[in-house]
């Protein structure tokens, strides 16, 4: 699986990307044995029809649709990869909001320290040496101690062309004590098929608070991958939601480190699947130290030929006593074709924790159903509002309530468009 | 490797602290080749179509790998070639009463085994006879037209209804060690009941007289004809001490329409014993197969037992308890597969991880996105008892159709310090109330064992205990 | 004889919620303790049980003589004679109540003793006919399921069958109507007698309408303010529990 094309408006930030390239040729592809790949359709992995991201044709165009929040304190907007608007950022002091390569120039301790540093260990460990060597269009943002940034923070991530790639990535530092709400938008222009292979990570210092929310919306024929990792340190507190409402076939690796006593991960994930998409989540909530916790609530909803995987893991080592771990996953079947597979795991080395997970997968309800056609409605109208309302229940989880407003708007626009 | 035909030779050997008199005249030696099928048909005058079967599993059975890349890595210890493979009653090695540790003559002691099973269970002798309890059975599963013989009388004497179902159920080639079985296995049973007939006495493989029953190969094939019942049971919860070091049976239930069969197991092998079975099912329309097992000893166990629901409203369970000391893997779950409409499975798996332990569950759900109708119900729940036990759930779980629902939950938990203050403050002493949370905490699952297991069973969970509250 | 409480002062994390308490509760006499939530009147019962989750910094109890905080097991001090009937009675899913009981009895005897099932048995139905808990509750795993009411008269049951020689009743009356009230009074009242005290806790008077003490205390901010008469219970039902703070202020 090569990919005949050189680097696009990167340079040479960012560590030898010729040996990351090397290291993603010379690691082996994914096989049907390898225990994190199980279940995964890897015939979607063929990268060899992807070229290189052309500058965008219409950077206003792209600009001025990116609109989200109406109030915001800073937001970027990346067109294929490359810069195309900063806006007018009003942060507090000390605030860097800058592009990764900005960072990698002006901030190189920090962006030494902080970029890729956790390993992706869910499965993908060649794909996230290509992203090392391809990486562009990234943000960094790094909160300074006891720092406040009260409006959230946009980022749009566009892509355009016909079996264009592109390589997002964010990055997020914050130090103690801060708090900040980050939105990741990832687009498709034109609707074309295209390749996404992107990372976030994000860290977080004692007493730090975090809600970042990522609205996946590439082409339903694009191939996505993406890797998250999250560490998370001492009564800190991290809560980030995914939305995939796009993609052909994702897959989603999301690991959180909870590395000091007290830190707490919330990850939740909202994911409705139809036609022929699939969406594979690897998933990892490894608890390193003492009395911390952490929360994991992925919801799918299947229809046509839509399928899905879920593996999730609880890791508690040795020395993490007092730990308390949930994971749920939430399969909805709203097909005979649709095709949900559900892997929850617990491996769990220290007796004194309280950890638990589920996974349900079942139809609506049909007295919910029945209940709503005998007031009128109609089964399909129906069903899309129990599909709805299995969703929100997830939104309540975000406490700003304009942000939970506008999270609310983009999936009624998008249950409606199924 | 050569089968050996000399004289009887009194030789001492020490293994461990074993001796024992050896005669050689039905042993296949050490390791594992064609000749030793052979030599094991000729012994066994089994037919040809056994001889061959025999022979094809041996080839699948070396072509594949040991399955670590998702197994416990403690199977590399496994030395193949240093495993006698068929060792007739003649040739059971012996222990001195004297030789047996002071561990397993208190457990004894505890549970209330009569004086001559002990002997029997220590390996002092190789084998228990007990005739009137067996004969009992015989009595009254003969007046019902039950057949209940060792699995080489039943391919002899029945080959029409064993030729039938042998191998279908679990095949050849299902894993490693399902392929080994099939290439030497000896022992186990094989019992047929009747249409419509109803065994009202629990079977036991327990009281047969013929020591091969505890061989390390059995293969047992129990078919339950149509509206039929029955209930077996194997094992026992005193510890077997055992010179071999590799089980590996194969067990296949049918339970044709209507039908039910209960299959009870408890398992309490030495800690030197890798116990590797293969256990499936298959329910045909309305049939209902019910695996109740319980793990308690060996090295590492792996057991996975099935039921594949074949027919309309069948219904499969499994219901697990295990307990895995220092030095112990016990490696259970579940898989459950349906495959016709309505049908419901059950899967409820309760582990106690204590010491060093490690308790580890697999589970294998899948739900055809053709059928209507079909649940499941999964739960399972680990406690851990001291700082180093450790546990792991794995399960996958695949439903299409949305006409079917499961739903799974796990959850791992320690003993709650209040529950135990609650009982000191009854005056209970710490390693007693202790004792009661665990058995409380896998009571319902003990329930649904025959009583004098359920009995044995919390006597021994109490014993094991004690060595671990600190 | 007596269950004697001397400056006693215990914290549960970095707080201190005991600030020296004295108390004594003669052998034979039922002492109420009524105070607000916050007071420390939970604490009190729990510290004594030997509670893990709290630490004591000072003070003494000595049951008959006994120094109880020496006995480092909560079991050893039940063993003693003390018995709490606690505010909000665990749960231990499938264990028994008979099983439980039983081996709660077993515990207090020699090694070589074996409880006599009949006569266990025939004194458990007795007492449950008493305390109106239907035979059936004996298979019913301990407080699993059970109504407020429920779990408090399962206390009661216990501390009928174990025969303290103190016993402290942390809340009874909470969450009872009064039938159940009246039926749980009714249990304690025919366990008096010159051999055993009991304490009280409560933070309602009704319940002392019908379990009559000899003696009333009421604690504030963790210690014992002032003690008198059971008609102390009444003018704080009356009254409140300003005029005792503003007493203290002064």
């Amino acid at each position: 699986m090569k990919i005949s094309h050189d680097v696009a408006g990167g340079g040479t930030w960012g560590g030898d990307r010729a040996a990351a390239l090397g290291e993603y040729e010379a690691a082996p592809a994914p096989a049907r044995k390898d225990e994190a790949w199980r279940f995964a359709n890897l015939s979607a992995l063929d990268l060899s029809e992807f070229v290189p991201a052309g500058a965008v044709s219409d950077e206003g165009r792209a600009i001025a649709a990116s609109q989200g929040l109406a109030e915001v304190s800073a937001k970027m907007v990346f067109g294929n990869g490359r810069l195309l608007d900063v806006g007018k950022p009003m942060l507090p002091g000390g605030v860097i909001f800058t592009t990764l390569e900005a960072a990698a120039l002006e901030h190189a301790a920090l962006f030494e320290e902080f970029f890729m540093a956790q390993p992706a260990g869910l499965g993908s460990h060649k794909y996230a040496a290509l992203h090392k060597a391809r990486v562009s269009g990234g943000t960094f943002l790094y909160v300074p101690a006891d720092t406040e940034v009260e409006l959230p923070v946009e980022i749009f991530h566009w892509v355009e062309g016909d079996r264009a790639s592109v390589y997002p990535h964010t990055l997020i530092v914050c130090g103690g004590n801060s708090r900040v709400t980050v939105v990741d938008r990832f687009q498709s222009i034109d609707g074309h098929r295209a390749f996404a292979c992107g990372v976030s990570d994000l860290h977080l210092g004692a007493g730090a608070k975090l809600t970042y929310i990522a609205v996946q919306d590439w082409s339903h024929s694009s191939l996505a991958l993406h890797l998250s990792s999250t560490t998370v340190g001492r009564r800190a507190l991290s809560t980030a939601l995914t939305a995939n409402f796009g993609g052909g076939f994702v897959r989603s690796e999301s690991m959180s480190r909870l590395v000091d006593e007290g830190a707490r991960s919330e990850m939740y994930s909202i994911n409705p699947m139809e036609g022929t998409r699939e969406i594979d989540q690897r998933t990892l909530q490894d608890h390193v130290a003492p009395h911390a916790t952490s929360d994991l609530l992925y919801l799918n909803a299947l229809d046509g030929k839509a399928r899905s995987i879920f593996a999730g893991l609880i890791k508690v080592q040795p020395g993490a006593k007092g730990t308390d771990a949930y994971q749920k996953v939430k399969n909805l079947i709203l097909s005979d074709d649709a095709d949900p597979h559900s892997m929850p795991g617990l491996e769990i080395l220290n007796d004194e924790v309280r950890c638990s997970h589920g996974a349900t997968t079942g139809p609506v309800s049909l007295e919910e159903l029945f209940y709503m056609q005998a007031r009128g409605i109609r089964r399909d109208a129906g069903q899309r509002l129990l599909v709805h309302g299995f969703f929100s229940s997830l939104l309540e989880k975000i406490g700003d309530p304009k942000l939970r407003a506008h999270l609310g708007e983009l999936l009624a626009k998008r249950l409606a468009i199924s | 490797m050569s089968t050996e035909t000399k004289p009887d030779l009194d030789i001492d050997r020490s293994r461990g602290d074993f001796r024992y008199d050896v005669s050689y005249e039905f042993d296949a030696g050490l390791g594992l080749n064609e000749r030793t099928i052979d030599y094991i048909c000729d012994v066994k005058d089994d037919p040809d179509w056994i001889r061959k079967f025999r022979k094809d599993a041996l080839r699948k059975f070396e072509a594949m790998p040991l399955p670590t890349h998702w197994a416990s890595p403690d199977l590399k210890s496994i030395v193949f070639d240093n495993i006698r493979y068929y060792l007739s009653q003649g040739t059971q090695p012996k222990r001195s009463w004297d030789d047996v540790p002071d561990e397993v003559k208190k457990t004894f002691e505890r549970l209330g085994i009569p004086e001559q099973e002990r002997k029997y269970l220590a390996g002092v002798e190789a084998q228990f006879d007990s005739e009137s309890a067996y004969s009992n059975i015989k009595a009254a599963v003969g007046d019902q037209g039950v057949i209940f013989v060792g699995s080489t009388e039943g391919l002899h004497k029945h080959p029409e209804i064993f030729r039938r179902w042998f191998g279908k159920v679990i095949p050849t080639g299902d894993n490693k060690f399902s392929a080994l079985n099939s290439a030497v296995f000896s022992g186990g049973s094989f019992i047929y009941v009747p249409p419509g007939v109803k065994v009202k006495h629990p079977l036991q493989a327990y009281f047969r007289i013929n020591a091969e029953n505890f061989g390390q190969f059995e293969r047992t094939l129990i078919i339950a004809d149509e509206g039929s019942e029955l209930t077996y049971m194997e094992g026992c919860t005193a510890p077997k001490f055992e010179t071999a070091t590799l089980h590996s049976a194969v067990v296949e239930l049918v339970a044709m329409k209507g039908a039910k069969i209960q299959y009870i197991t408890v398992q309490n092998w030495s800690g030197n014993v890798f116990n590797l079975v293969t256990k499936r099912g298959l329910a045909h329309e309305e049939a209902e197969i019910k695996w109740i097992d319980c793990n308690i000893g060996s090295r590492l166990t792996m057991k996975y037992p099935g039921v594949i629901m074949k027919g309309r409203k069948a219904r499969g369970e499994v219901i697990s308890i295990a307990l895995a000391g220092d030095g112990q893997h016990q490696d259970t779950g579940a898989k459950m597969v349906h495959a016709a409409d309505e049908t419901t499975s059950n899967i409820v798996s309760k582990s106690i991880s204590l010491g060093k332990g490690r308790s580890t569950y697999r589970g294998l759900v899948q739900i055809g996105s053709h059928l209507k109708g079909c649940k499941n119900n999964t739960e399972c729940d680990a406690l851990l008892i001291n700082e180093g036990s450790r546990t792991d759930t794995y399960p996958a779980i695949s439903v299409r159709g949305k006409e079917n629902s499961c739903q799974h939950e796990a959850s791992v938990s320690k003993i709650s310090a209040e529950q135990i203050f609650y009982m000191q403050q009854r005056g209970i002493p710490k390693a007693a109330a202790m004792s009661l949370a665990v058995n409380g905490f896998v009571n319902d699952l003990v329930q649904q064992f025959p009583m004098e297991y359920s009995v044995e069973l919390k006597r021994l969970i109490d014993l094991e205990m004690e060595g671990s509250v600190g | 004889m007596s269950l004697k409480i001397e400056n006693l002062h215990a914290n549960i994390g970095d707080r201190e919620i005991l600030r020296g308490l004295n108390l004594e509760i003669p052998q034979g006499e039922v002492h109420a303790i009524m105070g607000k939530n916050g007071s420390g009147k939970s604490t009190l019962a729990k510290v004594m049980a030997g509670h893990p989750d709290y630490e004591v910094t000072g003070g003494s109890v000595t049951l008959d003589g006994q120094p109880l905080f020496e006995m480092a097991e909560p079991d050893d001090r039940a063993r003693a004679g003390l018995f709490v009937a606690f505010q909000y009675p665990m749960e231990v899913p499938g264990v028994t109540i008979a099983n439980f009981i039983r081996a709660a009895r077993q515990a207090r005897l020699s090694e070589s003793e074996d409880l006599d099932a009949v006569e266990y048995y025939g004194e458990l139905y007795a007492k449950m006919d008493e305390l109106k808990i239907p035979r059936n509750f004996t298979s019913r795993a301990v407080n699993e399921g059970f109504s407020g009411g429920e779990k408090k008269r399962c206390e009661i049951l216990q501390l009928a069958m174990l025969e303290p020689k103190y016993a402290v009743l942390d809340e009874t009356d909470s969450g009872l109507d009064i039938d159940a009230l009246k039926i749980v009074s009714d249990g304690v009242n025919a366990l008096r007698s010159p051999a055993r005290g009991f304490l009280v806790i409560t933070h309602y008077q009704r319940l002392l309408n019908y379990i009559v003490p000899d003696v009333v205390h009421v604690m504030v901010d963790g210690r014992i303010v002032i003690s008198g008469e059971k008609d102390l219970a009444l003018k704080l039902e009356a009254e409140g529990y300003d005029w005792v703070e503003k007493g203290l202020l002064a």
